[in-house]
């Protein structure tokens, strides 16, 4: 117990370092998925055959791979087989290239959520703009798109949560985020060896976090309960 | 579609070429300035201060290189695992972590002289020690090993039960938690990480396996393993090596040049 309250102090410290930069990886990654994942909706959804064929399979392979060997590949590939890293070693470059590898991710799979929230929107609603004399961008900012963010909510909570966990990935490529910091002491850090519990105490930290999010699109959801559709 | 082809494969072509034509390893870290170390935490070969610099025999070592070559040092933590592919990817210039000089680990990278000692151990719970005091008595055990470490090559080939986990702190997790009944790792490791005041307290070691060289590895037909052969025979010469061993406590392990 003498020994625990002597290395808790210490372990919090490094882990809320490793925390920061899980959050600062979720930040970045939603920031550039969001509307990235838009474009790629309507890259899929578009008339112009090759562009949504290619679209389609561009998120199939980064729905169809395993995120670990997207990072890796992004991290690694420049510098081995093109002989020029573009990333650098540190650890502002490890960031970079796993946020970039978070962003592809996860703009596709929220592509599919943007593209199932537009296509639900029944093809009435479209006639009906077009008849009044509405413009497209028209018909989709002002009748399609506070419907479509109504009924993506659920799903894109569902995805947001995951990727705050999924983050943890990012140590495959040295980034030193919370699971990182835990592991640390698993072998010997700071003057604490052979310490198994900060790994799994981080577990709390995920916990705390997606607790705050459950909340917080648990208010969203009732603030747009405005009107039944 | 056919000119894009031949358009990316001229590319290709390019960046082959260019790659051919670059310079040696030393003319690429001085012209960078820096020598990237590549890293794990690893006591007392690389491990942080309370100021969070990085000090330990290996890191002090790295150091006076740099030094010696006129460049910075820095120093970056990766996971052991990727040390090859970190090399290749020049995301780093050397791997200087107490790394056991394997056949694997030889052909894999331009590896420098050997500067000191090292051995595998076998560690198990402290109450049972008593039993397993020789290599023939841990026969029957499930062991627990690091992925690709030494401690691996001296269990497989003994052609004992292994058990293969990411890192040598997950091997002393097994057997702490039960799930394997015994672990092989570094000695210098189990010096620091086993037995009274450490975390694993009712763990101890007993029987060296074998005895094993630790050296530092760069890029396969890089030229700064020979400048590094020539700087540790001239810091063991003036006395350097063996002062910064003993800062560490480490001096009985040196390798004399």
């Amino acid at each position: 117990m003498q020994l625990f309250l002597e290395q808790f102090p210490i372990v919090v410290r490094s882990l809320n370092v490793g925390f920061l930069q899980t959050l600062k990886l979720f930040c970045v990654t939603l920031i550039g998925a969001l509307p990235l994942g838009l474009v790629i909706a309507f890259g899929s959804m578009s008339r112009i055959k090759p562009l949504s064929i290619f679209t389609r399979i561009i998120v199939w392979i980064v729905r169809g791979s395993p995120l670990m060997i997207q990072l890796l590949i992004i991290f690694y590939f420049p510098g081995i087989v093109l002989h020029k890293t573009v990333w650098g070693g540190g650890e502002a470059g490890r960031f970079a290239a796993a946020s970039t590898a978070f962003i592809i991710n996860y703009a596709c799979y929220f592509s599919e959520i943007y593209r199932g929230g537009i296509q639900s929107v029944p093809v009435g609603q479209e006639e009906a703009g077009l008849v009044l004399g509405m413009t497209k961008p028209q018909i989709f900012f002002h009748v399609k798109l506070s419907q479509v963010i109504k009924r993506i909510v659920p799903p894109m909570s569902n995805e947001i949560i995951t990727l705050v966990k999924d983050t943890s990935l990012a140590r495959i490529i040295a980034l030193q985020e919370i699971i990182w910091a835990g592991q640390a002491f698993m072998k010997s850090s700071q003057g604490i060896s052979g310490a198994i519990w900060p790994l799994f105490f981080t577990g709390v930290y995920y916990l705390a976090c997606n607790g705050l999010l459950t909340l917080l699109f648990g208010w969203v959801e009732r603030k747009l309960g405005y009107y039944k559709v | 579609m056919k000119r894009i082809v031949a358009l990316m494969i001229a590319l290709m072509l390019c960046l082959c070429m260019a790659a051919l034509a670059e310079d040696s390893d030393m003319a690429y870290v001085k012209a960078n300035g820096k020598l990237v170390v590549g890293i794990t935490d690893f006591a007392p070969m690389d491990y942080k201060d309370e100021s969070g610099e990085w000090i330990g025999f290996d890191a002090d070592m790295a150091k006076a290189f740099a030094e010696s070559l006129g460049v910075d040092v820095e120093f970056i933590e990766i996971d052991w695992d990727n040390k090859i592919m970190e090399l290749d990817n020049k995301s780093i210039d050397v791997v200087w972590n107490g790394m056991t000089l394997t056949d694997d680990v030889k052909a894999a990278m331009e590896c420098s002289n050997a500067y000191a000692n090292n051995a595998q151990v076998v560690i198990v719970p402290a109450d049972v020690a008593d039993q397993y005091q020789t290599a023939e008595s841990i026969a029957e055990l499930n062991i627990a090993v690091e992925n690709g470490s030494a401690g691996e090559e001296v269990v497989s080939a003994l052609g004992y039960t292994i058990t293969e986990v990411a890192t040598q702190a997950d091997a002393l997790m097994e057997v702490a938690a039960g799930t394997s009944d015994a672990a092989v790792i570094d000695s210098l490791m189990a010096a620091a990480m086993v037995g009274e005041g450490t975390g694993y307290a009712n763990l101890t070691y007993t029987v060296g396996l074998n005895s094993e060289e630790y050296g530092a590895g760069f890029r396969k037909g890089s030229d700064l393993a020979a400048a590094l052969n020539d700087f540790m025979k001239a810091a063991w010469d003036d006395g350097t090596m063996s002062t910064i061993a003993e800062t560490y406590g480490v001096q009985a392990a040196i390798i004399a040049q």
